[in-house]
């Protein structure tokens, strides 16, 4: 993998699903509904904890503003982005992988 | 005053951010509802049918507070009263007994209580400096204020392991 990417993983799990919500541009609120939607209700992002992420992924270079509705801010993934989101989930699928040939025998 | 208006004056030290959420919030649930917050620790309550209102207090001094901040708690449910020394403080109604959190996970809580301590951090050279210079001169005003900054440098002091261990315990989590 490479150096540059390899640094953001693993990611946190709020930051694995506000980047996962991102696959399409939205407002903050809108990951939030996002995240709690897609993980059954399981994942909850707080206001506090999106407002911190945003900032810090948009300067790392992860997201960026797309477009602003209603004076509320659109991010969504850049490419650089994508590339991290790519690399977690392929390391989730062998982490997945390697667990489900222990968890029969647990 | 009205019988409807109820204002107190109450301290709470930086480190105590959760006592004080706990506090609003037994004083809504006995019908007292903040309506705003004034330096150095005034509060103002309005009487209403009592309510579990969950208070949560964001410290933002590096945070910009633009209208984004703003509008995403918004959007969420989350009601602004006001902001006292750099503290903005929330307010959701608690549905189904949960208690609703605007810090959703440990990394982002470390987050906060590091701006919080950074911004402690500029009192000690000033605590310190003003030890040395009131040692140094022969009065009794001088001997005492020496003596009041030696409190308060065991009460920083205090605050700072409290809020260190707390982000060490945080971490572990």
């Amino acid at each position: 993998m490479d150096k540059d990417l390899q640094k953001y993983i693993p990611l946190s799990e709020s930051t694995y699903y506000i980047l996962l919500a991102l696959s399409e541009p939205l407002h903050g609120y809108g990951v939030m509904q996002k995240v709690e939607t897609i993980s059954d209700g399981e994942v909850r992002i707080g206001p506090g904890t999106l407002y911190g992420a945003f900032a810090t992924l948009d300067k790392e270079g992860l997201i960026w503003m797309v477009k602003e509705e209603e004076r509320r801010k659109c991010y969504a993934l850049t490419p650089k982005g994508k590339q991290v989101l790519a690399a977690q989930i392929d390391r989730l699928e062998l982490m997945a992988h390697n667990g489900r040939q222990v968890r029969p025998l647990l | 005053m009205s019988d409807s208006i109820l204002r107190k004056f109450r301290w709470f030290w930086a480190w105590d951010d959760e006592r004080e959420e706990a506090w609003l919030r037994e004083m809504s649930q006995q019908g007292w509802h903040l309506q705003k917050v004034a330096l150095p620790g005034f509060y103002t309550f309005a009487k209403g049918e009592p309510r579990d209102y969950v208070y949560r207090l964001d410290y933002t001094r590096t945070l910009k507070k633009n209208a984004d901040y703003f509008s995403l708690f918004r959007d969420s449910g989350w009601e602004y009263l006001g902001e006292m020394n750099e503290w903005q403080y929330f307010r959701k109604e608690a549905l189904g007994g949960e208690a609703p959190e605007i810090y959703t996970d440990n990394e982002s809580k470390v987050q906060k209580y590091r701006r919080l301590m950074g911004f402690l951090l500029i009192f000690l050279p000033i605590i310190l400096i003003n030890i040395i210079n009131m040692s140094r001169i022969e009065s009794k005003t001088a001997s005492a204020s020496m003596w009041v900054n030696i409190v308060l440098l065991g009460v920083y002091v205090f605050g700072m392991i409290k809020l260190y261990l707390r982000v060490e315990a945080l971490k572990r989590l």
